[in-house]
Parts: C-alpha cells; sequence; structure tokens
C-alpha cells in the first residue's frame, strides 16, 4: 500500500513537472493530423501527452499484459512516466464503464467493436479518440512468418516458395479486403461477418502501410528501422526472470532473430521451385480470422499449388501455441509478434523470422474525449 | 498364468518377511515413496527423462537449474504465492462455513433440504473455465481497485467450489446418524438442540474432513485456473501462463514446482489436524 | 390440498424443480436490476429468455452458423477429447489401483504421488504434454485423462482395501485360488467405488478440456468461449457456453450415475451364474441392497 502511494506521489510529482514544462511553451509533439484523430487544435481538449498524463497520473491506462504490454510500457517511459498500467481482460467492458479511460485496443479488432454496433460491438461511433503507437514511435512489430533456424537450412526452397504464394495471397487480400474476408468466412471463420469485413480493411492498411504512414509495396519486407526500434523496445521493458534469457535477449541483434535471403530468393524468383519439403502446415496466432487473410486467400486461390507445396493452416487461439509448436517441428512455420520470437530465443529456442507481414503497429490507445477536458 | 501367480506369490512372501516387523513397515513407508521421488529426480536431472519422453531441457529443465532461478527470484515468487494463498485460503474458508451452515440448515429442513443440496452439489460440477469469467463481469463494480474486485471475483469462484463440497459431505454427516441413535436420544427427551450438538456435530465431523479432502486441493487448484482468466495480473497460475507465452519455460516451471509444494504442504497440513481433531471427540 | 403439498415437498424432482425456479427467479431478479443500471445488459447478466432467442435464433454469427451451431460444433470437439480422455485415465487408474492393491510396495511408492498428480496445474503441463506429444489433439487427451485418472485410481484402491477381513477368511475356508479371489470378490467389491470416482472425475475431464480449449484453440468450446467474451461474435455465444458447460458438467456425473445402474444388476446376474462357489458369495459384499435383502447376511458393507 505503501508503495503505491509513494508512486502515486512520483506521479503527480512528474505531472506537475510536465504541466510546467507545457506552460513553457512545448506542446507541439501532436502535429500529424490526417485522419482528424488529433484532436488537440480543438477548443477545450487536451493534446496526446496531456491525455497520457493524465490518465497515467489516475492509473486508468489499461493493457491486457501477457507480452502486449511493451508498446504501452514504452509510451509511458517516453514521457518520463511511471511504467503502471491497469489490466485490461479480453473485453472493452472496462472501457464502457470508464473504469479504463485509455484503454488498449486492436486497430483491426477492439477499435471496431469500440466503434461499430454490429453484434457485439459497443456502438460509440466515431465519438471516440485514439492515440496511435506508430505516431507515437514506439510502434513494434507484428505478425510475421517465421520457422525454425534448422528447417529454413535445410529447406531453402520450400520456405522460398512458402513465401512467394503467401505474399501472393497478401496481395491479393489487400487489394480486395472484401473478397479475402468472404475467404476467411467460407474456411472456417470465429468471428461474426460484419466484423470480418471491418477486420480486412484495417488489416489491409497495416500489411500496407509502414510506421512513418508511407505506402508500401513490397508486402513482407523486413524493415531494419522498425524491427530494431522493436527489437530496442523489448529490450527495455521485457523483463526474463530467468537471468540467462535475460541476458542473450540483451546481446540479441536483427541477424539472430531474422534472415533476408529467403524473402529475397521468393521476390527474384519467376514462380517455380523444387520444395525440398512439399507438405508444409502453418500455424497461426489465432483461430480463423481476417488477420491472417493471406493465407487463406493464397490456400483458396491454388497459389500454393502452383509452386508445388501442400499447405495445411493450423489455427491457433492460445498462448502457447505458435512458438513452441514450430519449435518442436509439429508445424513448419508460425505467425507470431517479433517480441514474442526474440524472447522465445533468448529462452532457448531456434527461431527464425523470414517475413515481416504487418508494417505498422496495430495498437491504439482508445479513450472517450468527455474523459479528457480541461 | 499360473507360473506368473506362483514367481508373484514368492516375492510378496519375502516382503513379508520383511513387513513383518513394525519397525521395517514404517520405514518402509516413508523410504519407498522418498526412494521413489529420488529416482524421477535423478532421472530428470540425468536428462534420461527427456530421451524417454522424447523432449527436450528448454521445455523440461532439470531441477538444478529450476531451484538455481528460484533462488534469484525470491521476492517475485514469495509475492504471487501470497497473492494465490489468500484467494485459495479465503475462499476456502468461506466456502466451507458457507457450504456447513447451508447443510445444518438443509437437515433441519428435512422435506425441501435435500433437493436443495442437489442443486448446491451441481454447482461443483460448473467447469472453472467457465465460471471465472462470468464472476469477472459480475464483481466489475465492487470496487475501483482492480487488484482488490478482481481478487474478489477468484475467491468467489473457490467459494462456490468449496461450499459446494462441504454442503454435500456436511449433510450426510450430519443426516446419516448410527442407526437407533435418534431414538436414544428421544428416549432421554434432547431437545433439538442437544441433539445437534452432542449427536450430529461429532457425527458431522469425519465427514467435514473427507470434504475438506477434496476442497483443499480443488481451491487451490481453482485459485490457478481463476488467475487465467483474472482481470489482475497476479498470482502462481497467472505466472506460469505469462511465462508461457513469453516461452520461458524454465520459470514456469519454478511456478509450477511452487504450486505443487503448496498442494503437499497444505495437504499435510490438513492431515495433522484431522489427526488432532478427530482424537479429541474420540 | 396441504397432503399434497407435503407429498409434493418429499418429492426430490419436486425438490429440484423448487429450487431450480428459486434460482431463475434470482437469475432474472439480477437481470432486471442489471438492465436498468448498466449501458451493455447483455455483458454481465442477460434475461434467461435473451439466452434462449439467441439459441433458437436463426442468425449466422460466425463462418455461416448459427449460435446454437457454433456451440454444438465446438463441443463435439471439445467432449469428444474429453470422453476419450476420461476413458483413458479412468482405464489407467482403475489399472494403477489394481497393481497397487497387487502390492504394497508400489502402493506406498506411488500413492502419495498420486496426490501430486491433481496438484499440478492443467495449464502448466499443457504446453509440455504439447512438447512431448507433438500434436495439440491428443496433449489435450492426455490431459484429460491425467485429470480424471487421480480420482478413479484412489476411489478403487479404496475400494480394494473395504474388503474385510471375514471374506479372505471365506475365500480361504473355501481354498480359493488368488485369481479368483480378484475375479470373485475384489473386482466386484471396487466396482461401486470405481464408479464413485468416475463421478468425481467426469466433471473433471469436461473442465479439463475446456480450459486446455482456451489455452491452446482449435476451435473447442474454450476457445469460442474467449472469442465470444472478446466479442469478436455475439456475445449470447459466450453465455450458451457457459450454461451448456454447466449443464454438460452436471450431467456427466449423472451419466455415469446411470450407467452404473445399468451396469450393477448385470454384474450381480453374471457373478452369480459365474460363480463356481455359489450364490451367496457372488451377493456377498455387493452394495445392492435389493440382493442383500434376499439374502440372510445383514452385510455390513458400507
Amino acid at each position: 500500500m505503501k508503495k503505491r502511494n509513494v508512486r502515486r506521489w512520483l506521479a503527480l510529482f512528474g505531472a506537475a513537472v510536465m504541466a510546467v514544462s507545457l506552460l513553457g511553451g512545448c506542446g507541439s509533439s501532436s502535429s500529424t493530423d490526417d485522419k482528424g484523430n488529433k484532436s488537440s487544435q480543438e477548443q477545450g481538449a487536451l493534446s496526446d501527452k496531456e491525455i497520457i498524463e493524465k490518465a497515467a497520473k489516475d492509473g486508468k491506462i489499461g493493457n491486457w499484459g501477457l507480452g502486449n504490454e511493451y508498446e504501452v510500457l514504452a509510451l509511458l517511459g517516453k514521457y518520463g512516466l511511471p511504467t503502471d498500467y491497469l489490466s485490461q481482460d479480453f473485453t472493452m467492458d472496462g472501457f464502457d464503464d470508464n473504469s479504463v479511460e485509455l484503454a488498449s485496443a486492436m486497430t483491426y479488432n477492439e477499435l471496431g467493436l469500440v466503434k461499430n454496433d454490429y453484434d457485439g460491438g459497443y456502438g460509440y461511433g466515431d465519438s471516440v479518440k485514439y492515440i496511435d503507437m506508430n505516431d507515437e514511435g514506439v510502434a513494434m512489430m507484428e505478425d510475421n512468418i517465421f520457422c525454425t533456424k534448422k528447417f529454413a537450412k535445410e529447406n531453402p526452397q520450400t520456405v522460398a516458395a512458402f513465401l512467394y504464394a503467401s505474399l501472393k495471397g497478401w496481395e491479393d487480400a489487400v487489394k480486395d479486403p472484401k473478397a479475402a474476408a468472404d475467404i476467411v468466412f467460407k474456411a472456417g471463420s470465429s468471428v461474426s461477418p460484419d466484423h470480418q469485413k471491418y477486420m480486412a480493411d484495417e488489416v489491409a492498411k497495416l500489411v500496407t502501410t509502414d510506421v512513418n504512414g508511407k505506402q508500401v509495396s513490397d508486402i513482407g519486407n523486413m524493415d531494419d528501422d522498425a524491427m530494431q526500434q522493436t527489437l530496442d523496445i523489448a529490450k527495455k521493458y521485457v523483463t526474463l526472470d530467468d537471468k540467462s534469457a535475460q541476458k542473450k535477449l540483451q546481446s540479441t541483434g536483427l541477424d539472430d532473430i531474422r534472415d533476408k535471403q529467403y524473402l529475397e530468393a521468393a521476390k527474384a524468383s519467376d514462380g517455380s521451385f523444387k520444395p525440398e519439403k512439399k507438405s508444409v502446415s502453418i500455424q497461426l496466432k489465432w483461430l480463423p480470422q481476417a488477420q491472417f487473410m493471406g493465407y487463406y486467400v493464397a490456400a483458396a486461390k491454388g497459389y500454393y499449388d502452383e509452386v508445388g507445396l501442400k499447405v495445411k493452416i493450423v489455427p491457433g487461439g492460445g498462448d502457447i501455441a505458435e512458438t513452441t509448436a514450430v519449435n518442436n517441428g509439429t508445424v513448419d512455420f508460425g505467425v507470431t509478434w517479433e517480441t514474442n520470437l526474440a524472447s522465445a530465443d533468448a529462452g532457448g529456442m531456434d527461431l527464425l523470422e523470414v517475413a515481416q507481414i504487418y508494417q505498422r503497429s496495430g495498437l491504439v490507445l482508445v479513450y472517450k474525449p468527455e474523459n479528457f477536458e480541461k | 498364468m499360473e507360473e506368473r501367480m506362483r514367481k508373484y506369490k514368492r516375492r510378496k512372501s519375502i516382503l513379508r518377511r520383511l513387513s513383518e516387523s513394525p519397525k521395517a513397515q514404517k520405514v518402509e513407508t516413508v523410504m519407498l515413496p522418498v526412494a521413489f521421488g529420488i529416482l524421477v529426480v535423478a532421472l530428470w536431472q540425468g536428462k534420461i527423462l527427456h530421451r524417454l519422453f522424447h523432449t527436450d531441457t528448454f521445455v523440461l529443465p532439470v531441477p538444478t537449474k529450476i531451484f538455481g532461478i528460484m533462488g534469484g527470484i525470491t521476492d517475485k515468487v514469495i509475492g504471487n504465492t501470497i497473492d494465490t494463498l489468500l484467494v485459495a485460503g479465503i475462499g476456502l474458508l468461506l466456502g466451507s462455513i458457507i457450504g456447513y451452515l447451508v447443510a445444518v440448515i438443509a437437515s433441519f429442513l428435512p422435506n425441501m433440504g435435500k433437493g436443495g443440496l442437489t442443486i448446491v452439489g451441481a454447482f461443483a460440477s460448473i467447469p472453472i473455465a467457465a465460471l471465472a469469467p462470468v464472476m469477472n463481469n459480475w464483481t466489475k463494480d465492487v470496487s475501483t481497485e482492480a487488484s482488490f474486485r478482481s481478487m474478489i471475483s477468484k475467491i468467489l469462484v473457490v467459494l462456490l467450489i468449496a461450499a459446494a463440497n462441504m454442503g454435500l459431505n456436511a449433510y450426510r454427516g450430519l443426516t446419516e446418524l448410527k442407526p437407533y441413535a435418534l431414538d436414544l436420544m428421544a428416549t432421554y427427551a434432547a431437545s433439538k438442540r442437544r441433539i445437534f450438538v452432542k449427536l450430529q456435530l461429532p457425527n458431522s465431523l469425519p465427514y467435514v474432513f473427507i470434504a475438506l479432502k477434496v476442497s483443499v486441493p480443488a481451491s487451490i487448484m481453482t485459485a490457478i485456473v481463476s488467475e487465467y482468466f483474472a482481470e489482475y495480473i497476479t498470482g502462481i497460475g497467472r505466472q506460469i501462463r505469462e511465462n508461457i507465452v513469453l516461452a520461458q519455460y524454465s520459470i514456469a516451471w519454478v511456478y509450477i514446482t511452487v504450486a505443487c509444494m503448496i498442494g503437499i504442504v497444505s495437504y499435510a497440513l490438513l492431515m495433522v489436524i484431522q489427526s488432532l481433531v478427530l482424537k479429541r471427540y474420540r | 390440498m396441504k397432503s399434497t403439498l407435503q407429498w409434493l415437498a418429499r418429492q426430490t424432482w419436486f425438490q429440484v424443480l423448487f429450487w431450480t425456479l428459486v434460482l431463475i427467479g434470482a437469475w432474472e431478479a439480477g437481470a432486471t436490476l442489471v438492465e436498468m443500471t448498466k449501458r451493455m445488459p447483455a455483458n454481465i447478466m442477460p434475461h434467461l429468455y435473451q439466452i434462449l432467442q439467441a439459441a433458437f435464433s436463426g442468425q449466422e454469427v460466425s463462418g455461416g452458423m448459427t449460435a446454437t451451431q457454433v456451440v454444438l460444433k465446438a463441443s463435439a470437439a471439445t467432449l469428444g477429447r474429453a470422453f476419450l480422455g476420461f476413458l483413458l485415465g479412468a482405464l489407467a487408474g482403475y489399472m494403477l489401483a489394481f497393481l497397487m492393491k497387487l502390492s504394497g510396495v508400489i502402493e506406498k511408492m506411488i500413492f502419495p504421488y498420486l496426490m501430486l498428480i491433481q496438484l499440478i496445474p492443467v495449464l502448466g503441463l499443457a504446453p509440455i504434454i504439447l512438447a512431448i506429444t507433438g500434436n495439440i489433439n491428443s496433449s489435450r487427451l492426455v490431459i484429460a485423462a491425467i485429470l480424471s485418472f487421480y480420482p478413479v485410481a484412489t476411489n478403487t484402491l479404496a475400494g480394494f482395501k473395504s474388503v474385510e477381513k471375514d471374506k479372505y477368511d471365506l475365500m480361504a475356508t473355501y481354498a480359493a485360488k488368488k485369481r479368483n479371489m480378484f475375479l470373485k470378490v475384489l473386482i466386484p467389491q471396487s466396482i461401486p467405488y470405481f464408479f464413485t470416482g468416475l463421478k468425481v472425475a467426469a466433471p473433471m475431464a469436461v473442465t479439463a478440456s475446456i480450459l486446455v480449449d482456451t489455452l491452446q484453440g482449435d476451435g473447442g468450446l474454450g476457445c469460442i468461449l474467449s472469442q465470444a467474451l472478446k466479442h469478436a461474435m455475439s456475445i449470447y455465444v459466450f453465455w450458451l457456453i457457459v450454461f451448456f458447460s454447466a449443464f454438460v458438467g452436471i450431467f456427466s456425473s449423472i451419466l455415469i450415475h446411470w450407467v452404473e445402474l445399468l451396469v450393477t444388476p448385470g454384474v450381480v446376474v453374471n457373478l452369480l451364474r459365474k460363480l463356481s462357489i455359489g450364490k451367496e458369495a457372488g451377493a456377498y459384499g455387493r452394495k445392492n441392497e435389493k440382493v442383500q435383502k434376499k439374502k440372510k447376511y445383514p452385510s455390513s458393507v458400507v
């Protein structure tokens, strides 16, 4: 209890310092305003920085934990705030009843549920605003494609062929998200059709826009800057209790966790491969939904068959599956986040990222403007 | 078959000779499980277990590594252990008391009581995985402090399981009296209260312990499982989950070890209390 | 009128019905309260009729299936695995109890560890078993088996031990062989205890299977439960699963009870026919009251 009080006072003090420095005239942190989400220019509204500070002071910033929290921690660290957050359960009910005022949400999932009023949605419409991790410079890289180093070394053609076909699937999917959503839906979706369509649109944005908001044409590109930023944040905020693992994480470099040669081979190829292993499987991070539409499109349109692969898509749905399943050889490929991969490798696994599908972070902190008025 | 039987008989006779002296028997009772434990740990440490199960030291770290890590993060482990123990302990205590009270009320209402208990017993069969998120939803208004309301919700789940267990067993203890005991009490013209204190209460004690033997491990298990679904991130169960997500199996194993130790210690404690209490009543 | 009420009050079905109605009333009162105070009442406590409506509505919630279809498809996967795991666990539990009865050494060695098995958190086991089996489905099966193994083993062992010394003596006077001793006394005696273990194990196997679903996905009940809880589909799917799994948990032990009733007389008849010693020994020590009443032994079986 005492500790909490001390923290609270520290937070208050920090906020006071911030307020003073704000008066000094450095309220220029929010300038990019292309989507109309930043309301700092509006009269009576707080800037993003002030919102974060207020929410941190009140202890009303929420996140799910379970490895999803590092961007939020980095954001708090960026503003010199104590890195405490409220654990959010997996619903947005806490946001709904104001127990969490600045709530974590993925653009393609929770944000849609908060805004939309279809079945399962909360129907807030555009009355809610959000703070984007990409704009704040604390974005971390999410959905990628990975396999074990051993598998990649032994089956270079298979990896390249798989990437070639998967990327082709993703290209089609981002061109026509509606059609992709339909394909996923038919393949056995776990979400309602309306939400699926919303998700497909949002995922397409994540795949084709980078952290700086620029258009990305080569899907799957492993951007060094973005990946390095992710790794730096991970090194700073991931704490592994196993000391040797922690040490290994600290000394991890980009070249330890990703290899570009397979992606380059796939991009340079004309589409004919000699795969060493013809029958492969990919473990998704979650249940079938538009988050993974590229693979479903590739399978439905026969792109995998064209490169001589038989691909089985294994839905996830748990917290455990992907890294463990790939590492022990249950499946050949997997979809995970860079941080998970880096900490798994630090813990002793042997994983390698071969393509980065999502080019920007999907995490935002959503809030109701009425909670943050001057 | 016959031959095997003969062989088996011979072995048994040697053992019987050995076990004739009570001293040797006592030693045996302690030594055998210990020896078995040492054997397993040795196989584990020697990585023979890994070869048997086709696994690696990554998913199944050797004991020395587990204990080595445990020594390094003692504070964190103790903090999480206390949180889990609080949930399991309070839930078990309140649940058992409530369960016993329900059983007492039911025993005074012979007509409607039994049916009510059937319903109470049914609660014990509801999967915890379904119960925990519901309790989370229902305790949202309890407090603005997430750590507190999340603890209440976990306690409620444990409470329900413990109460169901205790209710069913205590009811049996209160009603399944020795034949003619009630008639005997009637000849003494004993009051209802006297019958309860002198006959039903002592009679129910062994049943209380039967219930506890099930609900002590069950409440620890329930506490751990409801932590998986809880809003606030704390406790042994949650640490296991968090570390497995990050593929930190050795840390997860530290908490698994702690969970096992809690289970064993609490069960041993229960046995001691049982022998003390039951001795007193006899 | 009064006597009818009294008669009714003595009927178990009426009592259960009465208390169920009380529970429903309490739920509805809560739901009404929640409806008046909350913005999204369905997330916290919907009316029961709303849940029923969702169950029977033809609206597609996911993958071209209605809510009920989603739940049923998921439960087929989950319950199938739970059932298989349960069977395996029960079988292994019985075998181990048998071994422990055969050998005191094995019993002393293993019995304390039986306790441990129950105390190892399922989730802790899940990834390790996944790593060992290399297959999500079989890891779930093994976990359900481990959880149902413990109550069956301990209860069956208690059953073996409940055989009184008289019976050993009686069998000794018949100069019965060890094999006959097991076939005709020990095994029949252990059956009711075995079923007690099964009754404890069945809901556990269901719980385990659902829990592992939530951790490893692949379309089971637990998986859809957490998905619906996250609002990826109608929240009523969540409530349907809560009620359905509660029903399955409760029903599983009732089902075992029915199986027990079905099996028990059969066992008696078979034994009576098969026993070379005579009908007495066969019925002797059985829990079946009817048989005991016919015999003149005022058996002291608990």
